[in-house]
């Protein structure tokens, strides 16, 4: 037995969804202030040691980051479905949506993988046997990792949450009323636009 | 899946499918762009296709285009403060001699 959908202090579950997604979009621009203060500090240390960040730019490996960049946008195009199609009652395709883009979310995370195994083999962890010259190469590692770290931990929390809407996909009424697929969806492609960003300021630097 | 039902999804999938199909698009764009010397247009290209494909995902996937008022200005706020941080940031980073 699923528990009630419409909980207090709601009086109707219109309103509850209004205000679940109004929380979301906070919680996101909360989001958009964290990963801006980050961005934030990229753009001074590439302005103050322009020519060295840069050298450290171009040792990003840009398939990998290309390739996981079509992941995530085929993921956000099969979490948009789903999200629609759990509003219409269509339980099936919400079902199967949400196992598309849970399990492109984890082929993210498995290429990722292979890329920090290639990149820990190439010394590129800003370590004493860091394979680059310079403060700024450097500095430029530590975003890398610190970014894509932090972003691949979102990742993870949104898999999670995408699969306990994979486990409801049985309960028509649960899908068409909760708010929940929205909102994950919400977090989801906003996990998404953190990666849109991250891919040209990580691995579109310095090619020229 | 009965021809109504397959029908329905066809609907549903269609403004989504046209997102996807740009996103890509501007993702090959990017990518190509990257390697043509602009100096430091690049960096300028790369950020705008990148807020051109955020837009299109909140717009389309994130349904800014039939939010409410209330959402859409929690949906703008974020973006709002991110821009006076940076602003404010450049004014001493970018104007150095």
């Amino acid at each position: 037995m699923m528990p009630a959908v419409l909980r207090e202090p709601w009086m109707d579950i219109e309103r509850q969804r209004e205000a679940a997604t109004f929380a979301m979009w906070l919680f996101i621009a909360t989001e958009i202030l964290f990963f801006g203060g980050v961005f934030t500090a990229y753009g001074v240390y590439r302005t103050l040691h322009s020519a060295e960040f840069l050298a450290g730019a171009r040792e990003t490996t840009i398939a990998y980051g290309a390739v996981n960049t079509a992941v995530l946008l085929t993921s956000s195009f099969f979490m948009a479905i789903g999200a629609k199609a759990a509003r219409a009652g269509m339980a099936a395709v919400a079902g199967n949506s949400f196992l598309m883009t849970a399990g492109l979310g984890v082929l993210f995370l498995i290429v990722k993988g292979f890329e920090y195994r290639d990149d820990i083999a190439r010394h590129l962890v800003p370590d004493p046997s860091f394979a680059l010259q310079g403060d700024g190469a450097e500095i430029f590692w530590t975003f890398y990792w610190v970014t894509t770290l932090i972003h691949a931990l979102h990742l993870l929390i949104g898999i999670g949450a995408v699969l306990r809407l994979y486990t409801r996909r049985h309960s028509e009424t649960w899908l068409k009323e909760s708010a929940a697929p929205e909102v994950t969806g919400l977090y989801w492609h906003f996990v998404d636009i953190v990666w849109i960003f991250l891919f040209p300021l990580l691995y579109l630097a310095g090619r020229t | 899946m009965s021809a109504a039902e397959r029908r329905r999804l066809r609907e549903l999938a269609r403004g989504p499918f046209f997102a996807w199909t740009a996103l890509c698009g501007l993702l090959i764009a990017t990518v190509a762009l990257a390697y043509v010397p602009l100096g430091p247009g690049n960096i300028v290209v790369s950020l705008l296709i990148a807020t051109l494909k955020a837009a299109i995902i909140a717009f389309v996937f994130m349904g800014l285009r039939a939010a409410s008022g209330l959402v859409r200005l929690a949906a703008v706020v974020g973006w709002v403060f991110l821009f006076f941080l940076i602003f404010l940031a450049s004014t001493d980073f970018l104007t150095r001699t």
